[in-house]
């Protein structure tokens, strides 16, 4: 099983993607990382990490991880389901209010605990069977 | 395994040469605690500054907040596996100064939680505007890195707590509660009449400024166990989350953990508490899955007729509440949940971000995105720079004369998913 990590976040591509694939949306938001991952699932792929991850909300945060991979039964309907949800979540946040621009230091931040919520996932897990 | 908790009674906290409680004041030294909480060269400055309810006070950013305790008798120490040895606590006698805390107050990174206001109309809505507070102001080494910064801010307010709690060792408890869980068949035959109720206290535990730990391990690394109620009055569970204000669980909730409280309190009388699950909430889908089937497992294995399920968090954390929720329902084990809400402004809006059919049955604590107005106050103790970028806050929410208007889920406590608020909500 290959895993594919979407991400938008410099740190958890500069630290994977030698050994991973790993597909990099540079300067993309929040959403468009769901979206790549929602694309992918209808490609029959398969949810690995859940996409809301983190206690930071998704008007908050610029940076989003997910962990997918190729599924081998056709489309996974419990992924379909957990990323629309995690969609429709992530637009309710950012109807409310948008992102702010950030300052570096606290986007460095930002960043730094998107990348830990991968790490346990990416490193421990990667014998296990879907 | 049975604990009997001394509470002795504060009602006023100030500052004297030596710590040490005198009729219901708790007196600290406060070079003393910045000499224990810089043996960690990790931090380079610590501050210590008092806070009492009603005075107009701010402390911002808040990292965790701590019940002073001390164990007395019966085996292992306070916080074991974090500041103390791996021994097993839970039994004999624990002595606590209620109405004290510590709280820790440093900046590890820009958006962390959370306020506390001492008074005023933000004041209602956090339990620890009702304390008297031991605030510990740290500073990091120049280019600390994150994590680290993390671990020695979450080693220093458990060793002051410790410090500070040692303080009531030798007092006359104004006030001694029991608590007793039995070995599982003995507590099943000691009611037997009565329904087995079972407690599933869900852990966060999903990376850094996010993780729990029982015995001193991380609960990522977790699968699901069981634990005797007591053990977690003795600090068998302590918080890394600091995150979001609204829901964490600080390691004083945890001490006090409301629904392990109230369930006692009805033991024996319309319900038989039979001990807690303890499950996490891992990010990783298949640690979901694992977690969630032994979860319902052991609930079904001990003989559980009924559950209450609490988790701490939002998002990825309704999934593994879900999970539970459903599989220890086809269990025929009747759930009931415990959460607060993220409805939106309007509170119209989906209030979870995860739902099975089988989660009919759910005690709300409040919904996290309803707009408050907190005016200013005369002091603040740590730093009012990042209060838009907290969770809850946003650009404009400080006022230029330091009043604010945030979210509610700013304020540390205010809809904690374990029921510790006063907030509710009903349905029409």
């Amino acid at each position: 099983m290959n895993k594919l990590i979407i991400t938008n976040n410099s740190l958890v591509f500069e630290k994977y993607h030698s050994n991973y694939d790993v597909i990099y949306l540079k300067d993309a938001g929040y959403l468009d990382v769901l979206y790549a991952a929602r694309d992918r699932i209808h490609l029959s792929y398969v949810l690995l990490t859940h996409p809301m991850a983190g206690s930071l909300k998704p008007n908050q945060t610029p940076y989003k991880s997910i962990i997918v991979a190729q599924g081998e039964n056709g489309l996974d309907i419990e992924s379909v389901v957990l990323i629309e949800n995690s969609i429709s979540a992530a637009q309710k946040f950012l109807r409310d209010r948008g992102t702010p621009s950030w300052s570096e230091k606290i986007l460095s931040d930002f960043r730094t605990v998107d990348l830990s919520l991968m790490e346990d996932a990416i490193q421990k897990r990667s014998l296990i069977a879907i | 395994m049975k604990l009997e908790l001394g509470k002795i009674l504060i009602q006023d906290v100030q500052f004297g040469d030596k710590t040490e409680v005198v009729n219901g004041t708790l007196f600290v030294n406060k070079e003393e605690i910045v000499e224990l909480v810089l043996e960690d060269d990790r931090l380079i400055g610590a501050d210590v500054e008092l806070a009492r309810p009603g005075e107009a006070v701010r402390i911002a950013p808040v990292k965790d907040v701590i019940e002073p305790r001390v164990k007395v008798t019966g085996g292992g120490a306070l916080f074991p596996g974090m500041i103390n040895k791996v021994e097993q606590v839970g039994s004999g006698r624990t002595h606590a100064l209620v109405g004290a805390t510590v709280i820790t107050c440093g900046q590890i990174v820009g958006f962390q939680e959370g306020l506390i206001d001492m008074s005023g109309p933000a004041a209602k809505y956090c339990p620890f505007s009702k304390t008297n507070n031991v605030v510990l102001v740290i500073k990091p080494a120049d280019g600390l890195e994150t994590h680290d910064y993390e671990t020695a801010g979450r080693l220093a307010g458990l060793k002051v707590a410790a410090y500070v709690g040692e303080a009531g060792r030798n007092i006359e408890p104004d006030e001694v509660v029991v608590y007793e869980t039995k070995p599982l068949l003995e507590q099943a035959l000691q009611y037997p009449d009565l329904p087995k109720i079972g407690y599933v206290h869900m852990l966060q535990s999903q990376g850094l400024l996010h993780d729990t730990y029982y015995y001193g391990v991380d609960a990522k690394q977790l699968v699901p166990t069981f634990m005797y109620p007591t053990e977690i009055m003795d600090g068998a569970i302590v918080s890394g989350n600091c995150v979001a204000p609204c829901d964490k669980v600080t390691t004083f909730h945890h001490l006090n953990n409301p629904i392990i409280e109230d369930l006692f309190k009805r033991h024996g009388k319309d319900l038989n508490f039979m001990g807690v699950v303890l499950t996490n909430e891992n990010v990783f889908l298949a640690d979901k899955d694992r977690s969630s089937d032994m979860t319902a497992k052991l609930c079904h294995f001990l003989g559980f007729e009924g559950v209450i399920i609490s988790e701490e968090g939002y998002g990825n954390p309704d999934t593994d509440l879900m999970m539970n929720c459903q599989k220890v329902s086809q269990k025929g084990i009747k759930v009931v949940l415990i959460t607060d809400e993220f409805p939106g402004r309007d509170g119209k809006s989906q209030s979870l971000a995860d739902t099975v059919d089988e989660a009919d049955a759910l005690v709300s604590c409040g919904n996290g995105n309803m707009i408050i107005h907190f005016p200013p106050m005369e002091k603040v103790i740590g730093t009012l720079d990042f209060i838009e970028t907290m969770i809850g806050g946003y650009e404009g929410s400080l006022k230029p004369d330091g009043s604010i208007e945030a979210e509610l889920q700013i304020v540390i406590a205010s809809t904690i998913a374990n029921g510790y608020n006063r907030l509710a909500a009903r349905g029409h």
